[in-house]
């Protein structure tokens, strides 16, 4: 099956006052159609960049984009009928009442009356909207106010759509009806683009995901393919009492509330949860998080801004 | 996308950036008429309604011109701070659609200051077919041309502050050096120079020959409006060729 994004030897280069910034550095992945693919990273590590331009938003410095197999430079128009976005940072007009931004978003797009009608209402029953449709935007909250925009996309016949953070800002519950949305929409055989800063969504919708550091591409597969790839793809919970200075051989130590968390390969993470039952302590195994794998892939975590000059981290093919 | 989808593009458009707004707060409407009309009355005060007549015919293009600015004021605000060009780059709805139609709405929110002009026009006995004819045409340019040089701005400006410094030196360039509420013979001999590299002096000087308020040949007539005409295709192919719709 063909990709619904192919990307290749991508390059965008900011000018700064100290010469020429990289955004994205020479990556090349595909996204598979039909399902969510997340995009992680650390703010100002290139995600925004790169939906900007698979959204034809913003033109590459080299290297190039398809979507749905047509080259983004040369087919800019047909791609633009098939995709929408929701951008980072995006507010809708603020004079709109909810249910207007996503029924005149439909019209925009050239949608008949009846069917955005149609639309505009089942999206707002999926998001929670239906009670605020006649309320004015600029009296919504600002979760309220993305999750009318998220109905916006997802209530749009594009066949790719590309969501920048869409659920910052929302609280737990929004976040859930906005994961109901998108698993929804990916049934139809839409693709979903998703850049989130929550690692736990990240992990809950994509079923592959790239983690982007410094503008390299750090990582790249399913949540299953990234454990494969680190060093370490178990982690060990063992309650005190239990001397560091045992467990440092097993892998990497770090010192939690209450105990030791051992990152380990799955035969050494066997061993040390197997001497800590021996010694009676409280002992959990599993693999890895989402939120570990960022940890040893980057060094840091995903809440902290500003990328490392070095880009960061060790590189992982 | 087919005729009829742009065509639907179009008017939601105008409904978003026209109908709605002026829904919801109808003062709109007030603040668009405010400076055209102040103008018009400084100067009926000041010549004791001797130049009424070129404060009406003044008044109209300023209000086309206003139309510009303000395009690109919204352009600017919706760009930066709500994202909402992006919205729209990334959908079926193309550049020319997206212009034309808040173009447009912004014309809605100019009709009632053109209302109150036309009829002030038609009381003070101006109106005639050549006259009408004249005017319609002069101010159809005037806005086409506002609102290209409104769009290219908007896509250019990294801030909304921005629009601030630059609209009044446009409306200065475009509305009070040109004689657009007086004739261009008042001016010293370096002002008409000058004033010629401004599209509202020729736009200008077609409405009053139109109406008999100065004497202008045919031959001059037919000049301003081939300067007037080619001012305004510049305009839109600048905004063709130069906004940016997709950033680099």
């Amino acid at each position: 099956m063909d990709p619904a994004v192919q990307v290749s030897h991508l390059r965008k280069v900011y000018p700064t006052s100290r010469g020429q910034k990289p955004a994205l550095d020479d990556i090349s992945f595909s996204i598979p159609p039909g399902r969510v693919y997340g995009l992680i990273g650390r703010n100002g590590a290139g995600k925004t960049t790169f939906v900007r331009i698979a959204a034809t938003q913003l033109a590459p410095t080299s290297g190039s984009v398809s979507v749905l197999g047509m080259d983004l430079e040369t087919n800019t128009r047909e791609v633009r009928s098939r995709i929408a976005c929701v951008p980072q940072e995006s507010r809708p007009l603020y004079f709109l009442n909810t249910e207007e931004v996503v029924y005149l978003y439909l019209k925009m797009r050239g949608m008949d009356a009846v069917e955005a009608r149609r639309r505009t209402k089942d999206a707002m029953d999926e998001l929670s909207l239906t009670e605020y449709a006649k309320r004015q935007v600029s009296r919504l909250s600002g979760g309220l106010r993305r999750r009318a925009l998220c109905a916006m996309v997802l209530a749009s016949d594009a066949e790719v759509l590309f969501l920048d953070e869409p659920t910052t800002g929302l609280d737990p519950l929004a976040r859930r009806e906005v994961w109901k949305a998108v698993r929804r929409t990916i049934r139809e055989h839409r693709t979903i683009v998703l850049t989130t800063h929550y690692l736990d969504e990240a992990e809950a919708l994509s079923s592959r995901l790239a983690l982007i550091e410094a503008g390299q591409l750090k990582l790249e597969g399913s949540p299953e393919d990234l454990r494969a790839r680190v060093r370490y793809p178990y982690r060990v919970m063992v309650q005190d009492p239990f001397p560091r200075e045992e467990l440092e051989p097993y892998g990497r130590v770090s010192k939690v509330e209450g105990g030791h968390l051992v990152f380990a390969r799955e035969a050494d993470a066997r061993e040390v949860a197997r001497k800590g039952l021996e010694r009676g302590v409280r002992v959990s195994l599993g693999p890895v998080s989402l939120e570990d794998i960022f940890l040893e892939v980057v060094g840091k975590s995903i809440e902290e801004d500003e990328p490392a000059e070095d880009g960061g981290g060790e590189a992982y093919a | 996308m087919t005729t009829r989808h742009r065509l639907r593009s179009l008017l939601t458009l105008v409904m978003i950036n026209g109908l709605i707004p002026i829904r919801t707060q109808p003062l709109f409407l007030l603040s668009l008429i405010a400076s055209p009309l102040s103008f018009l009355f400084f100067i009926f005060i000041i010549s004791k309604g001797a130049l009424l007549a070129f404060g009406v015919t003044g008044g109209m293009i300023l209000t086309m011109l206003s139309v510009g600015t303000g395009l690109q004021s919204d352009l600017t605000h919706y760009r930066h701070d709500l994202k909402f060009q992006d919205i729209v780059v990334a959908s079926p709805v193309e550049a020319p659609v997206y212009v034309a139609g808040m173009a447009l709405s912004e014309l809605v929110y100019s009709l009632p200051g053109l209302a109150v002009f036309v009829i002030i026009f038609l009381l003070d006995g101006l109106g005639t077919p050549t006259s009408a004819a004249v005017l319609t045409g002069v101010v159809l340019l005037v806005w086409a041309f506002a609102c290209a040089l409104g769009f290219t701005l908007a896509t250019w400006f990294e801030d909304v502050r921005e629009t601030f410094l630059f609209s009044p030196l446009i409306s200065l360039g475009l509305t009070v050096l040109p004689p657009v509420y007086y004739p261009l013979s008042y001016l010293p001999g370096w002002a008409q120079t000058a004033a010629k590299f401004s599209p509202t002096t020729y736009a200008a000087q077609l409405v009053q020959g139109a109406v008999g308020l100065v004497s202008i040949s045919w031959e001059t007539a037919a000049v301003d409006w081939v300067i007037l005409i080619g001012f305004t295709v510049a305009l839109l192919v600048i905004a063709a060729v130069k906004a940016r719709w997709q950033e680099p």
